[in-house]
């Protein structure tokens, strides 16, 4: 009978006792090499900050102790200025900063999301707590400090020419290419979740900031709105908006004003 | 129960009924999904994972000749901030808000497209010819709204470069 010699061919007890352990080990071989191919052929996200402004990432990121945050701002003192303001030009000034944007930069210095040789090894050596803290002490410092302590800020006003372009650019943005104005955002209009306030920032820091974005050095801004709007601008625009802010003038009561 | 209540109750359950019914693409339920797949995202997470992270935005080129272009709208600019397309091509145009509602308004077409938070709006689209089209945001959206535009550029279809399955494309270089 041509069943018998065919069992007898493939020792078939052999088969059946191997065949649903073959079996699984075939498929689960064909799963793994699936999800390697998988791995290999696709390309990796860009992600560009793992922040997420869930109500609890916010709560969590405004529970801080600033007395304790007081205690830890000894380290940045030197650099930053004991009342927030910093004496250097290029390092940006914390007093009265929003606390979700001070605290997003914190952490995406901890996540090496935003790049910085003197902040990646600060931010590292602080628990999520000591950045918590941090960033309600500087939220909580005035804006206007004494003279004294605050030597480089404000800056000197700009021409009336770059004055124009950057009152114009802050206020009304450029409908013609797209531009929002910079005061729907970083104020005093209006603010989005985690984005500074603009009106005591020291200019050299800003326009660094505007030149990294738009040459997507720093690149930790989520879903691209600063990388797109710094490279619409040009040049001079840049420059004149960071010697708009660097000289106090968004400070003015009701914002930036357009001279005629 | 008499016939009175039973078509109360009847009536009632109809009328509740077209309340999901004008708001089907808002429904998350398995079944839709079984049958177009889902339309849900996180608006606040976009960045981390799924079809909108970064390197996914822009133009991309669909096996069968047709290209898919997905975009975010958020206060107060759609990014990729310019995006290129063939002519007479069919485009598949998806789109979602990362906070607000807003609305695509193709200048010179009768396209309007709405970017809601949280559902993706597919969108088939096909400009015949060549030209550059504005689409200003056209929902108010905010303190910037009225700054809120882009630019389509569509290109002669030979004019249009061949991308890669992985390449995405923007106005700007790659």
């Amino acid at each position: 009978m041509r069943q018998n010699s065919s069992s007898a061919l493939l020792n078939r007890g052999l088969f059946r006792r191997l065949r649903i352990p073959a079996t699984a080990t075939l498929f689960i071989v064909m799963v793994m090499g699936a999800v390697l191919l998988q791995a290999r052929t696709d390309a990796p996200d860009r992600i560009p900050s793992y922040i997420e402004w869930t109500p609890e990432t916010i709560a969590a990121a405004s529970a801080g102790d600033a007395f304790r945050g007081s205690l830890l701002a000894k380290r940045c003192e030197h650099c930053h200025g004991s009342e927030g303001f910093s004496p250097f030009g290029a390092t940006p000034n914390l007093a009265g900063m929003n606390n979700l944007a001070l605290w997003k930069q914190l952490e995406d210095f901890h996540e090496h999301k935003r790049l910085s040789r003197v902040m990646e090894p600060i931010a590292d050596s602080l628990s999520p707590r000591d950045i918590t803290d941090l960033v309600a002490y500087y939220a909580a410092m005035p804006i206007f400090s004494d003279p004294q302590d605050n030597r480089i800020f404000p800056q000197t006003k700009p021409e009336s020419g770059h004055a124009a372009v950057a009152a114009r650019l802050i206020t009304f943005g450029d409908g013609e290419r797209g531009i929002p104005p910079c005061q729907a955002c970083h104020g005093p209009v209006a603010y989005r979740v985690g984005v500074p306030s603009l009106a005591t920032q020291n200019s050299d820091y800003l326009l660094n900031q505007l030149e990294a974005f738009a040459s997507h050095a720093r690149a930790n801004d989520i879903n691209e709105p600063m990388r797109t709007i710094a490279a619409l601008l040009s040049v001079d625009e840049r420059q004149a908006l960071a010697e708009y802010y660097g000289s106090g003038m968004g400070l003015e009561p009701g914002g930036a004003t357009v001279p005629k | 129960m008499n016939w009175r209540k039973l078509r109360t109750f009847i009536l009632t359950v109809l009328i509740l009924c077209l309340i999901p019914a004008t708001r089907y693409y808002q429904i998350d339920a398995p079944l839709l999904h079984w049958l177009h797949g889902s339309s849900r995202v996180n608006p606040l997470s976009l960045h981390l994972a799924g079809e909108f992270v970064e390197n996914n935005l822009g133009t991309q080129q669909d096996a069968d000749g047709s290209v898919t272009v997905r975009m975010i709208a958020q206060q107060y600019l759609f990014v990729p901030h310019c995006i290129m397309v063939p002519a007479g091509v069919p485009i598949h145009f998806r789109v979602t808000s990362a906070d607000a509602v807003h609305s695509l308004a193709f200048l010179g077409t009768n396209y309007l497209v709405q970017a809601l938070p949280g559902t993706v709006t597919e969108a088939q689209l096909n400009f015949p010819h060549p030209g550059d089209y504005t689409f200003p945001c056209r929902e108010f959206c905010g303190a910037g709204h009225y700054a809120m535009r882009s630019e389509l550029k569509v290109l002669p279809r030979e004019q249009f470069p061949a991308l890669a399955p992985d390449e995405r494309r923007n106005c700007a270089a790659k």
